[in-house]
């Protein structure tokens, strides 16, 4: 029944993956910003359920680090995987298929027109030869050339022993992330850093290894480097798209973190044991979400899912109807977790038009019959406790005002705590409802967490003055806070707003956080 | 729930094998964008035969060849496999083929139903048609192979096509116990998961 007992405090200097331990002694009711990371308010009480790492930095060192890492990656996962690889690529050898046109994208689009051009955001994915594999807008086809300069700058470049990082003109960022066997490129007229933006285009390609595993996609091009790989990722593109949109709206995005259905804890606690108990040999994850909210996560004891690799799994149930159809069976690789292997994913909503979907990630293949047996203890367990109607009650209000609080000139905020790696935030009060007021907000936000995340002159505070709003970021080493006031507040005020905000946050944490994560 | 006879659905990616299953499943047409499947969808099926109900494990595939590798597991130990080509897409015929072929390899105790999809299409405008009856039919005998022409939007011979692969079940799971009479309980027969029946495969 319990999580598992507290580790040795691990240090984020050594790169060490573990969670720390929590400082939990103190967990006062009237936090201060000054409190150390473990007692700020939505800080698990037991142990992490994300693979902690300062997630934004870690990624981004992780593009320096490049291969070498992936490398080291243990093999012994793998195995499924290189089985695979030789059907694929025999097949790939024997029978290439009279050039069977690949789906046409409803999305075509003139790539000289204007229209084109004037797109705020571009992403490209290319091989190493310089085949087009992705592009946002428009058809692959008819970038040809266009593909082809940006892979001769960046064998130019490359010859010479250094890395195209990006390049700034005449408004535009052109960032490049080459992570072989795959070049990323995105264009961008944004005023968003570069570390941003490789961090974007990472996601990208976490995608696309989480479609086909690194392992593969090496064979294949050690095999046939100008294969075109569009073939395999054919019907791919939508989860793609789908990213590409999330990273402009999705604050969990943006804070490396994961929001929570807001529920009571007794409700909470009958439905994570219940899925505590419904366990397998070979599960790994259990996941129940409500649209793109959790509501619990079981792991197997000393696993660890990271949260972009949830993002990930958040995507793929959010883009695709395909699961409500039965129950679905799927391969995933969970890139943050190995990229060498798959998974493999039990997928299905509880009832026929329910929000809720499970999630139960095994390691055998074979396993199928044993998921969809484990989905039905769990409903079992939980049918016959009250609490499946209070979750069914709580996703009648999956959010909460901002008016809640009690500060009046606040409007919204954004609230990560750092330890657990969870966040929540109050819904899109009426100025922010429509989409460009929503992304436009967001856009605040990024902007904010570029300055206090710089690279080379962090900032823990910042504080804005606008037409339309006032905006204050404050980083601290327990929690990360982004709040948005409106224009007539004072910067007196949004300081002292942090504190009843923090206090607030601490009388409600039980609610808005996952505070006992179990483990099987 | 028990399942008695294992289904698998093959064929190009957007054939129409999902909606193949939503129509006889769910008794409906889904307009909208596409929705690739991904990796495969299960679902159980009751279907009644004269006296009896056998339970039908549908195994709805998807079509990428991203999931090509994994195709094994899907259609191991199935009792049938429905193969699905449109009929207003010859490229989806060669596909049909290689389904065929790979079953007639490692799963030689599966029936074969080839099955020609969107007949609404070919209705509404003859000249879409790239696949001819006399061709499939040919085809289909030449492997031991019963044929169809479907509609999911109409409803076209999608529960005649169900009925038959279930009655087909039926008689050849008779055919079993009979043959290997000795004391073989019918009930017992039943019983068996058909998960059990890959693991002994
Ligand atoms: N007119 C017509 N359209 C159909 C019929 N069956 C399917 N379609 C359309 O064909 C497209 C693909 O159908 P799906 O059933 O999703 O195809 P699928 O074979 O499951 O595709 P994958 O899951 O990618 O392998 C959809 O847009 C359907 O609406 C049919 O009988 N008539
Ligand atoms: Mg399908």
């Amino acid at each position: 029944m319990d999580g598992e007992a507290p580790r040795a405090r691990a240090s984020w200097e050594n790169g060490s993956l573990a969670p720390v331990d929590r400082l939990r002694t103190e967990r006062a009711d009237s936090p201060t910003p000054g409190l150390v990371e473990g007692t700020e308010p939505g800080a698990g009480q037991k142990s992490a359920m994300f693979v902690h790492a300062q997630s934004f930095e870690d990624l981004n060192a992780e593009v320096e680090k490049d291969a070498r890492r992936d490398d080291e990656v243990d093999r012994s996962e793998g195995e499924h995987a290189e089985e695979e690889l030789k059907v694929l690529v025999r097949e790939e050898n024997i029978e290439e298929p009279p050039n069977s046109p690949l789906e046409s994208r409803s999305k075509e689009e003139d790539v000289s027109s204007e229209a084109w051009r004037s797109h705020r955001k571009h992403v490209f994915v290319l091989s190493e030869a310089g085949k087009p594999i992705y592009t946002r807008y428009g058809t692959e086809e008819a970038l040809s050339s266009t593909v082809g300069v940006m892979i001769a700058l960046v064998s130019f470049v490359e010859a010479e022993k250094n890395i195209i990082r990006s390049i700034h003109a005449d408004g535009y960022k052109v960032v490049f992330l080459s992570k072989s066997p795959l070049v990323l490129v995105g264009v961008y007229r944004t005023c968003q850093s570069d570390k941003e933006l490789l961090r974007e285009l990472q996601y990208i390609y976490y995608q696309i290894v989480s479609l086909l595993t690194l392992t593969q996609l090496n064979h294949i091009f050690q095999h046939k480097q100008n294969y075109d790989l569009r073939r395999l990722l054919a019907g791919s593109e939508y989860l793609t798209d789908n990213l590409l949109l999330r990273l402009d709206r999705d604050p969990g995005l943006l804070l490396s973190a994961v929001t929570c259905l807001p529920l009571a804890t007794s409700a909470r606690d009958v439905v994570s044991s219940s899925l505590q108990a419904a366990k397998a040999t070979n599960l790994v994850f259990s996941i129940l979400l409500a649209g793109d909210q959790l509501v619990t996560l079981i792991r197997k004891k000393d696993q660890f899912l990271h949260h972009i690799d949830l993002h990930l799994v958040f995507n793929l149930v959010g883009s695709s109807s395909s699961f409500r159809e039965g129950e679905g069976w799927t391969p995933i690789c969970l890139p943050k977790f190995n990229t060498a292997g798959f998974f493999h994913a039990h997928i299905s909503y509880l009832e026929p038009a329910s929000q809720l979907c499970l999630i139960l990630v095994s390691t055998d293949r074979e396993d199928f019959f044993n998921m969809s047996d484990c989905k039905k203890r769990f409903l079992e367990r939980l049918s016959k406790r009250s609490a499946y109607q209070a979750l069914k009650e709580a996703l009648k209000s999956p959010s909460y005002s901002v008016a809640q609080v009690g500060i009046p000139e606040l409007r919204h905020f954004l609230y990560k705590s750092k330890s657990s790696g969870l966040y929540t935030s109050p819904e899109f009060p009426v100025m922010y409802q429509s989409d460009e007021e929503q992304e436009r907000l967001m856009g605040l936000y990024q902007d904010l967490h570029s300055c206090l995340h710089h690279p080379t002159r962090p900032l823990s505070y910042f504080y804005r003055c606008g037409e339309t709003e006032n905006l204050l970021a404050w980083v601290t080493s327990g929690f990360e806070l982004y709040l948005c006031f409106s224009p007539l507040g004072t910067k007196a005020l949004a300081v002292s707003a942090v504190t009843k905000l923090l206090k607030w946050i601490r009388k409600e944490e039980d609610r808005l956080f996952i505070l006992t994560p179990l483990t099987y | 729930m028990r399942v008695d006879a294992k289904v698998v659905m093959l064929g190009k990616e957007s054939v129409g094998k999902t909606s193949l299953v939503e129509r006889y499943v769910h008794h409906r047409f889904l307009v909208g964008p596409y929705q690739n499947t991904i990796g495969a969808a299960f679902v159980a099926k009751p279907i009644q035969v004269g006296e009896k109900v056998v339970t039908l494990g549908i195994w709805d595939t998807a079509g990428s060849e991203r999931y090509e590798a994994m195709s094994r597991i899907y259609y191991r130990g199935a009792r049938a496999a429905l193969v699905c080509y449109d009929l207003s897409d010859s490229s989806s015929f060669q596909r049909a083929r290689f389904w065929v072929k790979e079953l007639q390899n490692c799963e030689e105790h599966c029936k074969i139903y080839l099955c020609g999809t969107k007949s609404d299409l070919i209705d509404g405008d003859r000249s879409l048609r790239q696949i001819d009856y006399h061709d499939a039919q040919d085809f289909a005998e030449e492997i031991g192979a019963q044929h169809f022409e479907t509609s999911s939007k109409t409803g076209k011979n999608v529960d005649e096509l169900f009925q038959k692969v279930a009655e087909v079940y039926n008689s050849t799971a008779f055919q079993y116990m009979t043959a290997e009479e000795t004391g073989v309980d019918l009930g017992q027969k039943k019983d068996s998961y058909f998960y059990t029946c890959c693991h002994n495969n």
